[in-house]
């Protein structure tokens, strides 16, 4: 059952180049309980369709609802359900993590007991207890981030818009803010969660879209973006081997001084004597969602520049 | 959320935001202090001792005005650069709770000031409940007009940096040019009117009349000198304030 709609949701901004279409007729759903991806490069338009669904933002034109509430026109409805990560918050400089927790389930009006109760569950799980008494002008940027973000998935609200939750977080930090998001989707919470960490949208979500120059370029599960890359493996080299001459054997994405392509099992054995040949480092592994990620969107960057 | 849950996030704002901070950092305090209390000790040097009390009823107004300039500059801190703005827009609690908890913070912050300016006036003029009552009831108009003015100013701007100037220059004109710490005598009678265009004007009046110093008299407009008319441009002044915020501030981006 759908608990998100969006119709045909534009937004456009008077920029210095004239006007900016940061959104263009985006469609979406999102059905309860899911753990929903939106992927994109920067200022593909995820943040604004985020701000929109969650009331911060008025669209241009188009309509959202959420929860059979019409965003726009019944805000107060809307907000009595829902909470936000947003993309860049800080908490408060003098709160510790604890009474961020506590202070901003209190203001959203939980029980003095539920809301002490939670804030404890909470520096747990987010492996926050050894900074639970330090004021947050004390603690790192990653550490400031969790402590944001365990406040807002301590609201247990309905909808829970997380835009890039684990911005600047070490590679444990993020896998137990990963298991805090899951628990809340177990617990019944929607999750619309924006991030550029293509991992984290593989190991979280169970669906997403794609949104490339204010458009929605794919929405499906992260199996099927993968499968639309049509090879089953990725080789990645440093050095010894030009995208070029790896062009034959597939897709090819070229990263700082990084080549990866992605081809068939057939082809891993010939690659791999390339690269010894050339004393190329290099690494094996099934096509990530990073490869599907890149494919799709640079093919929409291209077409998009052969059509200007 | 009930109107009484509202209520009580409200304080719990004040609570966080004013009552913990000014705790956990006392310095906050010798700042708040420190511009009216340098205006009062620069009156208390160079004017006539009889000017003095109308320095210390400046000290307290300007105090209460300038918590508007804290309310401009937290809010437009929290969200712009903190973000946290949207963490409240986006949840049961509304813009008119978030506004009184911030400007209660900010009233918060100031009460040590205040406590000493009423202390200092008490000692020098004494007065007695009444008069308590007048001033404090002053005050508390002169902070609803200056908070609800700070946030809503605030909300016009997208970078921090654009906000700064703005505070000093709306609150110190309100709270330095007008009346506000010397008497109104002082500026010509058939020019006094044109002292009423600063609502912190009638604020300064209505303090100083309640605890028995010399106010306008205005030549051309003598009703600006009485007392119901001050008070009504005063509560106009705040309701103006009140709803123009309540119909112009951005609660949501547009």
């Amino acid at each position: 059952m759908e608990i998100l709609s969006a119709e045909r949701v534009s937004k456009t901004y008077a920029g210095a180049r004239g006007v900016v279409r940061a959104l263009d007729e985006v469609d979406l759903t999102v059905a309860r309980g899911r753990l929903f991806g939106f992927l994109g490069r920067n200022g593909a338009g995820k943040t604004t369709f985020i701000k929109i669904a969650s009331t911060l933002l008025l669209p241009t034109s188009g309509s959202v609802r959420l929860f059979g509430e019409d965003v726009v026109r019944h805000p107060n409805r809307v907000r009595e359900r829902i909470a936000i990560v947003p993309q860049e918050g800080r908490p408060f400089y003098h709160l510790t993590p604890l009474e961020h927790i506590r202070e901003y389930l209190r203001v959203r009006g939980v029980a003095a007991e539920t809301a002490n109760a939670r804030a404890e569950e909470l520096v747990d799980a987010m492996g926050l207890r050894p900074y639970a008494a330090e004021p947050s002008y004390r603690l790192s940027g990653g550490l400031q981030q969790r402590t944001l973000v365990a406040m807002i998935l301590a609201t247990r609200a309905e909808f829970l818009f997380l835009d890039e939750p684990t911005i600047g977080m070490d590679p444990f930090a993020r896998r137990q803010v990963w298991q805090v998001i899951r628990d809340a989707a177990r617990a019944g919470s929607t999750v619309l969660l924006t991030t550029h960490y293509l991992d984290e949208a593989e190991q979280l979500t169970e669906e997403l879209a794609v949104v490339e120059s204010g458009r929605i370029l794919y929405r499906g599960t992260p199996e099927a973006l993968k499968s639309r890359v049509g090879r089953e493996v990725r080789l990645q080299f440093e050095g010894g081997v030009t995208a070029a001459e790896l062009a034959p054997f597939g897709p090819v994405f070229a990263e700082r001084g990084k080549v990866i392509v992605a081809t068939t099992r057939s082809r891993v054995a010939e690659l791999t004597q390339l690269a010894l040949a050339r004393d190329a480092t290099f690494n094996v592994g099934p096509v990530t969602l990073e490869e599907a990620f890149l494919a799709l969107v640079g093919r929409s960057i291209e077409e998009e520049e052969a059509s200007a | 959320m009930s109107y009484a849950s509202q209520a009580r996030s409200a304080l719990r704002i004040c609570y966080f935001n004013g009552i913990l901070p000014l705790w956990r950092q006392s310095t906050l305090l010798i700042a708040i202090f420190l511009t009216p209390v340098s205006f009062v000790f620069f009156l208390f040097v160079i004017a006539p001792r009889d000017l003095f009390a109308y320095g210390v009823v400046g000290g307290i107004l300007f105090t209460a005005l300038f918590t508007g300039n804290g309310m401009l500059n937290d809010c437009a801190y929290y969200r712009l650069e903190r973000q946290l703005q949207q963490v409240f827009v986006a949840s049961p609690v509304r813009s008119t709770t978030f506004v009184l908890g911030m400007a209660l913070s900010e009233l918060a912050f100031t009460l040590p000031a205040q406590a000493l300016f009423f202390t200092i006036l008490w000692i020098t003029h004494p007065f007695g409940p009444a008069a308590l009552a007048g001033l404090l009831a002053v005050v508390l108009l002169t902070w609803l007009m200056a908070t609800t003015l700070g946030f809503m100013i605030s909300t016009f701007y997208s970078q921090l940096r654009e906000i700064w100037p703005v505070g000093t220059m709306v609150f110190s004109t309100l709270s330095v040019i007008p009346p506000v710490f010397y008497p109104i005598a002082a500026i010509p009678a058939a020019w006094q009117w044109a002292a009423f265009f600063a609502p912190s004007t009638f604020a300064s009046q209505l303090a100083e009349r309640s605890i028995g110093l010399a106010t306008a008299d205005p030549t051309g407009a003598p009703w600006l000198g009485v007392p119901g008319v001050q008070l009504l441009g005063l509560v106009g002044a705040t309701a103006l304030f009140a709803a123009a915020a309540a119909k112009l501030a951005r609660w949501r981006e547009r």
